[in-house]
């Protein structure tokens, strides 16, 4: 048993378990040599993030570039965090395999029976299924969500951007500046500015989306259940249409629609109204600026919203509706309650008790809906705030656009880094107190 | 024995050699041009590279990467980034500091005299401390002015003031792109204010709120309010010219050579081109500056076959793919025999181009420019809608443009 510190078959050899042990050993081999030999490079430079520029000298003879050995700091960071977690993972594993051997050695000294291989593999798929099922899941989760995340959450905290990128330069660890330059609420900080202004507007934008979408579905739905409604599989259909076509499609229509000289512009010009909104100064220009002026953007992104969003909500309530026990509201009408009461006190609360949670999942939806912002205004809308001009932002801006623009068009990680650190904070906390608002007590009884 | 084996040794030794000599190479090579419309071109100038090299075996494949996107995605990941790329030399710097440029190994020197020597903008575009990274591949990325016959004479094109005048008079518009930085540049240069990159490559310096220069910040900002309150006048990027001169509303505007077939069609017979005219600020005219615009073709220092990376870059911009360049896209060629020849000269937009290139500078701009110039000049086309003081917008701008970014 003690043996199996060092080798840690040794053990299942002891008591015979073969396969088992040779299967222990070689994971150990595979360990023993992959830790000092693969990750231990990369590990070792993880607290400088390297240190040799890349070099390079052209060779006329083969014509081919020779570099030196250089440092790759992004490949440092991600093999040397994954370096971290395999590590932690052969220690567990290795005590665990100690304290194995001696529960094998205890049960043998009792003379009880112990598994064979052949046991151990039909535990697999008996007692222990749950780990079988669960292991291929859990590793997926590790290496697609968990490292990636590590190791973005840890370019917060370097100068990764546009003049450290690899593998031509180095990056290295700044601690805590990238979130100072974003709280920087000086004069000067343009970034703290900016992640107010952007912050606010996310917010409502949030709870604007997600309210009107969510009140114009059941409204919708509604009208289309009335009894008196024709046709009810036709207005679903056409209603439907609206989210049938493909949003990079759609949205990029409206967008030009709605341009300094697209089709509706034309049309206001037309009919007077361009002309009748200069003369009572809600517009200094020749056209309606509906997407090309912060006053008129933000309302009109919040309306072309509705139009894709609502369909979405009305098919839900319009499945809620179906299934509101009609003796209750019979009884009411019985009562002598008229439509809006019956609306107000029974199919709402209603519909809000099943839809509850999806109200809060499409509000954090919202915070981070990226396509029909970033459809509508790029390239369309420039900003008129310089401070935030120097940041990069747009007042249209959410959160994840920012983020985005900050990345594709500024290859400006370090700060995309922090701020999608904020926009996990915040959803995690709106999702935390709604759920806790919404979900409270045993609401069902209510409805029993 | 010990002959044998000599024997042997030798033998083999000498059909290595045979070999390594009969044995053609095989080279692949990943390239990006700008367009769709450029494919029949590099089609063309890859079937002459094969013919001209028939020791290798080449495989090479073309993609598309719009020239203004060229950067981004090369910088997303340069050792995956295709081995020969053609860009819009305002993305010169970022390559060059991001490492991604590599060097001309082959051929400097012809290169740089066949482009105008060291000293032609093109080449000192293309060059960072005097050694050449990129290929000089087209001279008409620059703008210039388009406009129709119908209306103005040649006499009227010298003053923005008079073109506009007329365009008043006509209930027509005179385009110019204020809210974009690229073009916004033209007023302040033209007034003699300054902004340009520093030496570190990071950030800029930039006078425009200067009030000690003989023509004030100020008064630039002013006169392009007073530019753009003018009603013959609109602000119109590359969108809204095409649709204004599409439609009639536009009858002259500022654009470059990605334009001249949308005003050659819509103008026919009265389709012109010349350079930028001058405008009035602080009761003076003062000609607008520009900056003048090249296409590039860049190597990967990252390539497997850098050497025939820079082989085929340099054949695809040489003196006859320039002029096929020319032929097939109408694109003005960089190399000055190409330039000089009668057929290019005629061509009224690389005329208009070749006349502002005395008033236009090479583009070197750190990043934090274009935002804040954006917003400068959407501002100044809504009037200054706010009331803010213009000599606090023009600090503003100044701060935002020269900042440094965050350590």
């Amino acid at each position: 048993m003690k043996l199996s510190a060092l080798i840690c078959g040794s053990s299942c050899f002891a008591r015979k378990q073969y396969v088992k042990g040779f299967l222990i050993t070689l994971v150990q081999a595979v360990l023993l040599w992959a830790i000092p030999g693969v990750f231990w490079p990369y590990m070792s430079k993880l607290g400088t993030l390297g240190t040799i520029k890349a070099q390079k000298t052209f060779n006329p003879e083969t014509m081919k570039n020779e570099w030196n050995d250089y440092d790759n700091s992004f490949m440092i960071l991600l093999f040397g965090i994954i370096g971290i977690l395999i590590t932690i993972t052969a220690v567990v594993l290795w005590l665990r395999n100690i304290r194995n051997a001696r529960d094998v050695e205890v049960t043998a000294a009792s003379g009880k029976h112990v598994n064979s291989f052949r046991d151990d593999l039909a535990d697999c798929f008996n007692v222990k299924f749950h780990r079988t099922l669960l292991s291929l899941p859990v590793l997926g989760v590790v290496m697609f969500t968990i490292v990636p995340l590590i190791v973005m959450i840890c370019i917060a905290f370097t100068n990764y951007d546009r003049n450290h990128l690899v593998p031509a330069n180095l990056f290295t660890w700044v601690g805590w500046n990238n979130f100072n330059a974003l709280f920087d609420m000086s004069a000067n900080g343009a970034f703290g500015y900016a992640f107010v202004k952007v912050l606010t507007w996310t917010l409502i934008w949030a709870v604007f989306a997600t309210l009107t979408c969510y009140f114009g579905g059941i409204l919708l739905a509604m009208f289309i259940n009335n009894k008196n409604t024709k046709c009810k599989k036709l207005w679903r259909t056409l209603f439907m249409i609206a989210i049938a076509v493909p949003q990079f499609v759609s949205l990029l229509l409206v967008r030009n629609f709605f341009n300094d000289q697209g089709i509706v512009n034309t049309i206001c010009a037309n009919i007077g109204l361009t002309d009748w909104l200069k003369s009572i100064g809600a517009i200094q220009t020749n056209y309606i600026p509906f997407l090309t002026d912060a006053r008129w953007a933000k309302p009109m992104i919040i309306l072309i919203n509705m139009w894709v969003g609502i369909p979405y909500q009305m098919l839900i309530a319009y499945g809620v509706l179906l299934n509101i026990p009609t003796d209750i509201l019979e009884s009411a009408k019985i009562d002598g309650a008229n439509a809006w009461q019956s609306f107000k006190s029974i199919t709402m609360p209603y519909i809000l008790f099943v839809t509850g949670p999806s109200l809060v999942n499409s509000m954090v939806a919202n915070i981070n809906n990226f396509n029909v912002i970033y459809l509508l205004t790029q390239d369309v809308y420039t900003s008129t705030d310089q401070m935030m001009a120097s940041a990069n932002a747009k007042e249209v801006d959410l959160l994840v656009t920012w983020l985005y623009r900050l990345t594709q068009e500024q290859s400006n990680y370090k700060m995309a880094s922090v701020i999608g650190i904020l926009v996990f904070v915040v959803c995690a906390i709106l999702t935390l107190l709604a759920f806790n608002q919404l979900i409270k007590g045993d609401k069902e009884a209510t409805f029993q | 024995m010990k002959k044998f084996l000599a024997m042997v040794l030798a033998l083999t030794l000498a059909l290595t050699m045979v070999g390594s000599c009969a044995l053609a190479e095989d080279v692949t090579l990943k390239v990006w041009v700008g367009d769709n419309a450029d494919i029949e071109w590099i089609n063309g100038v890859i079937d002459a590279y094969k013919a001209a090299h028939p020791d290798n075996n080449y495989t090479i494949d073309v993609n598309i990467v719009s020239e203004g996107d060229c950067k981004s995605t090369v910088l997303a990941d340069p050792e995956a980034a295709a081995d020969v790329f053609t860009f819009a030399d305002d993305q010169f710097n970022d390559l060059y500091a991001a490492g991604a440029l590599q060097q001309v190994m082959i051929d400097a020197d012809e290169i740089v005299a066949a482009n105008g020597g060291a000293d032609a903008t093109v080449v000192l575009a293309a060059s960072k401390d005097g050694e050449l990274y990129a290929y000089p591949a087209t001279a008409s990325n620059g703008y210039f002015m388009f406009y129709n016959k119908e209306y103005f004479t040649e006499e009227d094109v010298q003053s923005l003031d008079k073109m506009m005048e007329i365009a008043a008079a006509a209930g027509k518009k005179v385009g110019f792109p204020v809210s974009n930085g690229w073009y916004l540049y033209s007023f302040f240069q033209g007034a003699g204010l300054e902004m340009h990159i520093n030496e570190d490559g990071i950030t800029n310096s930039c006078n425009w709120n200067a009030t000690d220069t003989a023509i004030t910040g100020v008064q630039v900002a002013e006169a392009i309010l007073a530019i753009c309150a003018n009603p013959g006048f609109t602000n119109a990027d590359s969108d809204p010219f095409v649709t204004g001169v599409k439609d009639g509303s536009i009858i002259a505007g500022v654009s470059g050579t990605w334009n001249a077939n949308v005003a050659a069609e819509a103008w026919g017979e009265n389709y012109a081109a010349c350079k930028l005219p001058t405008y009035t600020v602080a009761g003076q005219q003062v000609q607008m500056g520009s900056f003048a615009g090249f296409k590039l073709v860049g190597v990967n220092p990252f390539s497997e076959n850098v050497g025939e990376a820079m082989m085929f870059a340099e054949f695809m911009t040489n003196y006859e793919n320039q002029m096929g360049r020319f032929e097939i896209r109408a694109e003005g060629p960089s190399n000055v025999e190409a330039a000089s020849s009668e057929i290019v000269k005629s061509a009224p937009a690389i005329a208009a181009l070749a006349a502002q290139a005395a008033y236009a500078d090479v583009q070197r701009v750190a990043d934090n420019y274009w935002a804040n110039a954006e917003t400068l000049g959407k501002i100044l086309v809504n009037g200054n809608a706010d009331g803010t003081d213009l000599q606090t917008l023009l600090d503003n701008a100044v701060t935002g443009i020269t900042a440094a970014p965050i350590q």
